[in-house]
C-alpha cells in the first residue's frame, strides 16, 4: 500500500476544512452559488488531501512510462520528444491540398493530417448527383488512386507520418487502400509506412451520418478488416483512431466521450481476438483522438482518467502483456464547437487555452483550430497562426519541462477520479446492452448525444454558460476582421480526370475487381486484402463503395 | 384554435453535421410545432416532402459550404410547384457576404452560428 496520507492527519485536515468552510468561506461567499464542470460534475470551492485520501499512489498513479500510465505513456514525455505538430489540412482537388501540405511542412509541421471532403468520406465520387454541391468541401476530393498519387506527390511518405482522417470505415477501406497501393507503386514497402487512419464505425453510423450509410455491424466489420490488414501487413500504421473528438463535437459530455471511445476499442479488440489475433499483436496500434474543450481542468482530468481506464481494461479484461498495448496514446484537436463566428479573432486565445489543457494532459499530438473555423475552411493565415500557437506553447511556455505537472493536485486528482467513475458507469451500461455496436443499432447513443447537445444549447440559451461574444460582451460587427476562404473549383477538375481515367482504364479488369469485392462480402473475407488490389485497376471510390452498399444494404439512423 | 405550424427540417446534400439541425428541431417541437425531420436530402426530395406534408416552412441546415448551390434550388423548385406560401429558412456556417445573396434568391431568414433558439422559434412562430 502506498497511501498518500496518514489517517489521523486526514481526519484533522477534514475537520479543519469543515471549520474553514463554515466559519470563513461561507460568510464571505454570501449567496450560495452552484459551480460545476462543463459536463455537470459539482465543483467544491477547495480540495484538500482529504479528497484524495483513498488513493494508492503506486497503484492509481505510478510513474510515467509505467503502469497504470496515468502520469504519462512515455518515460520522458515532452522532455524526450514533444508532441507532434499535426495541423489538419484538406480542401478542393488533390492538386491544391498537396500545395497546402508542402506549405505546412516547410513552416515546421512535423506530420501530415489530411482531411477528405464530404463525398469521399461517404464513399461517393465527386460526380455523383448527391455530391455535386459538396465536392472539395470540408476536405480534399479523392476519386481514384490517381488522386492519391497527386495528393502525396513530392512528399516523402517513407519518412513523414500521415494521419488520414478517413472518418467512416466505408471511406477508409478504399482511401486507405489507395494510400497503401500508391506506396507500393512508389516502391515504398508497406512496413516502412507510418501514420494513422481514423476508420471509426460510430463516425459512419452515429456522429456524422449522411445518406446511404451502412448498417452499424457492417461498418464495424470494415473497420476491423482494416485493423486486421494493417496488423498483418503495415505494422507501423495505426489503423484506427477512435474519434472521441467528433463524438464530443456532436454533443457528448467528457465522460461520454471517453466511454464511447473505450467501448468502441473494447468491441474491436473482442472482434479481432475472435478472428484469431493475439491481443498484443494489434492493441499497441490502437490509437485515440480526443477533444480539448473549454473546461480546462475537466479536460486534463479526462485524459488522465482515460489512460487509467484503458490500462485496466487491457490488462484485466484482455490479459495484454506488451506494455505498448496498455498505453492509451491520443491525438487532440481543440474544440471546433467552442469557437464562435462572433468576434472570430477571440478564437485564437480560446484554442490556445484548449491546447494547453491537452498538453498538461499528456497528448501525443495536437492540432489547434484556425480562428476562422466557425465561418469557413481555414485560410493559409489562420492555419499558420494556429501552427504558431502550437509552437509558442511548445517552445516558449516551458510547460514541457516537467511530466504531468498537475499530478497530485487535490482538485485534478479528484476530478480524474470523478470522470473515471462516470465513464465506468457508462461502460457498464453499454456492456449491459450487449456492447457498442448494439448500442448504436438501437439508437441509444444517438439519444444520449442529442440529449447532451440539447442541454448544452439550453445552458447557453439561459446564460448559465457564458460564451464571450455570443451571450455576453456582444458587439455590433459591421465587417469581419479577416478574409474568408473560398474553396477552389473542384467538380470540373475531378470530372475531367474521371472522364480520362474511365476512357483509359481496362473496363473488364475493373469489373473483375468489383466482382471480387462483392464476392469477398459474400464470403465474409477481409475486404482490405481485396480492395488494395481493386484500386490499382483505377476503380473509383464510388464504384467500390457501391459494391459494398449493394452487398450490405443501407440503414436509416434513428436520429429524431 | 390555431393550426400547429408544420416545418420540414432537412440537412442539405452531403453535409454531415447533425447537431445544429437536431437541437433546433427539438426546440421547435418543444415550442409546440409539428416537426418532420428528414436527415440528408437533395432539393427535389425536400420539396416533395414539403408538399406531401403540407408544410408551412422548410428549415435547411448545412455547415459544408454547399448552401449557395442547394438552398436557392429548394426555393426555385418550391415556386415551380406552385408552393408560393412555403417559407424557406437556413441555418449553419454561412459567411456574412452570402447572406444578402441568399435573401435575394428567396431564402427568408438565415441563422448563423451562435443564433439563440429563442430567436429561431420567434421567427418561425411569426409565420403563422
Amino acid at each position: 500500500m502506498s497511501r498518500l496520507f496518514d489517517n489521523s492527519v486526514i481526519e484533522e485536515i477534514d475537520r479543519e476544512k469543515n471549520r474553514w468552510h463554515k466559519q470563513v468561506y461561507q460568510p464571505a461567499e454570501g449567496v450560495e452559488k452552484v459551480f460545476e464542470t462543463l459536463s455537470g460534475i459539482p465543483v467544491e470551492p477547495l480540495y484538500t488531501p482529504a479528497d484524495t485520501a483513498g488513493m494508492d499512489y503506486l497503484n492509481d498513479l505510478g510513474f510515467p512510462g509505467e503502469e497504470p500510465y496515468v502520469r504519462g505513456v512515455h518515460p520522458t514525455m515532452y522532455r524526450g520528444r514533444t508532441w507532434t505538430l499535426r495541423q489538419l489540412a484538406g480542401f478542393g482537388p488533390p492538386e491544391e491540398t498537396n500545395m497546402r501540405y508542402k506549405f505546412l511542412l516547410k513552416e515546421g509541421a512535423t506530420g501530415i493530417n489530411g482531411v477528405f471532403d464530404y463525398p469521399t468520406l461517404r464513399g461517393f465520387d465527386s460526380t455523383d448527383p448527391f455530391a455535386r454541391a459538396d465536392a472539395g468541401r470540408g476536405g480534399v476530393a479523392i476519386d481514384t488512386i490517381e488522386d492519391m498519387r497527386i495528393l502525396f506527390d513530392g512528399i516523402s511518405i517513407d519518412k513523414i507520418s500521415s494521419s488520414l482522417v478517413t472518418c467512416q470505415p466505408i471511406c477508409n477501406i478504399t482511401v486507405q487502400s489507395m494510400y497503401f497501393a500508391n506506396a507500393q507503386m512508389r516502391n515504398v514497402p508497406l512496413d516502412k509506412l507510418t501514420g494513422t487512419s481514423q476508420n471509426d464505425f460510430l463516425m459512419e453510423t452515429v456522429i456524422t451520418v449522411a445518406p446511404e450509410i451502412l448498417p452499424p455491424k457492417f461498418s464495424f466489420k470494415l473497420s476491423c478488416d482494416a485493423i486486421e490488414y494493417c496488423t498483418k501487413h503495415v505494422p507501423r500504421w495505426n489503423p484506427i483512431s477512435f474519434a472521441g473528438y467528433n463524438y464530443r463535437e456532436a454533443g457528448c459530455s467528457a465522460a461520454q466521450e471517453v466511454a464511447f471511445v473505450i467501448a468502441n476499442a473494447t468491441a474491436c479488440s473482442e472482434e479481432l481476438i475472435r478472428r484469431g489475433l493475439d491481443v498484443d499483436s494489434f492493441a499497441p496500434r490502437l490509437s485515440f483522438f480526443l477533444s480539448a474543450h473549454s473546461d480546462f481542468f475537466e479536460e486534463i482530468a479526462k485524459y488522465r482518467a482515460a489512460r487509467r481506464i484503458w490500462f485496466r481494461i487491457m490488462k484485466e479484461r484482455f490479459g495484454a502483456k506488451d506494455p505498448r498495448s496498455l498505453r492509451l496514446r491520443f491525438h487532440v484537436q481543440t474544440a471546433g464547437v467552442a469557437l464562435t463566428a462572433q468576434q472570430p479573432l477571440n478564437n485564437i486565445s480560446r484554442a490556445a487555452y484548449h491546447a494547453l489543457s491537452a498538453v498538461l494532459g499528456g497528448a501525443q499530438s495536437v492540432h489547434i483550430d484556425g480562428y476562422d473555423e466557425a465561418l469557413c475552411t481555414p485560410t493559409e493565415l489562420s492555419s499558420l497562426t494556429a501552427l504558431r500557437t502550437n509552437q509558442i506553447l511548445q517552445l516558449e511556455t516551458r510547460v514541457t519541462h516537467t511530466i504531468d505537472p498537475l499530478g497530485g493536485s487535490y482538485f485534478v486528482e479528484t476530478l480524474t477520479n470523478k470522470v473515471e467513475e462516470e465513464t465506468l458507469r457508462l461502460l457498464d451500461e453499454i456492456d449491459g446492452m450487449g456492447g457498442i455496436v448494439k448500442a448504436g443499432e438501437t439508437g441509444w447513443i444517438h439519444k444520449e448525444i442529442s440529449n447532451s447537445a440539447y442541454e448544452y444549447q439550453q445552458a447557453i440559451e439561459s446564460g448559465k454558460m457564458p460564451i464571450v461574444g455570443v451571450n455576453c460582451y456582444q458587439m455590433e460587427e459591421k465587417e469581419l476582421p479577416m478574409e474568408l476562404f473560398e474553396v477552389p473549383e473542384t467538380l470540373q477538375i475531378q470530372e475531367q480526370k474521371l472522364k480520362k481515367i474511365r476512357n483509359e482504364r481496362n473496363g473488364a479488369q475493373v469489373q473483375d475487381a468489383l466482382d471480387a469485392v462483392a464476392q469477398c462480402c459474400e464470403k465474409d473475407g477481409n475486404l482490405m486484402e481485396v480492395i488494395v488490389e481493386a484500386v490499382k485497376t483505377r476503380a473509383t471510390q464510388g464504384e467500390i463503395s457501391g459494391a459494398l452498399r449493394s452487398s450490405y444494404g443501407t440503414w436509416e439512423p434513428p436520429l429524431f | 384554435m390555431k393550426k400547429k405550424i408544420r416545418i420540414v427540417v432537412a440537412r442539405l446534400g452531403m453535409d454531415a453535421h447533425w447537431r445544429g439541425s437536431i437541437v433546433v428541431a427539438r426546440a421547435l417541437r418543444d415550442a409546440g410545432m409539428e416537426v418532420i425531420y428528414l436527415g440528408n436530402q437533395m432539393p427535389e426530395n425536400i420539396v416533395a416532402t414539403a408538399i406531401q406534408e403540407d408544410a408551412d416552412i422548410v428549415g435547411l441546415s448545412t455547415l459544408s459550404g454547399n448552401h449557395m448551390v442547394l438552398a436557392p434550388e429548394v426555393v426555385r423548385i418550391l415556386r415551380e410547384k406552385g408552393m408560393d406560401e412555403v417559407k424557406v429558412i437556413l441555418g449553419g456556417t454561412i459567411p456574412p457576404d452570402d447572406i444578402p445573396r441568399l435573401k435575394k434568391k428567396g431564402i427568408a431568414e438565415i441563422f448563423g452560428p451562435g443564433t439563440s433558439l429563442k430567436k429561431i422559434i420567434d421567427s418561425v412562430s411569426g409565420y403563422n
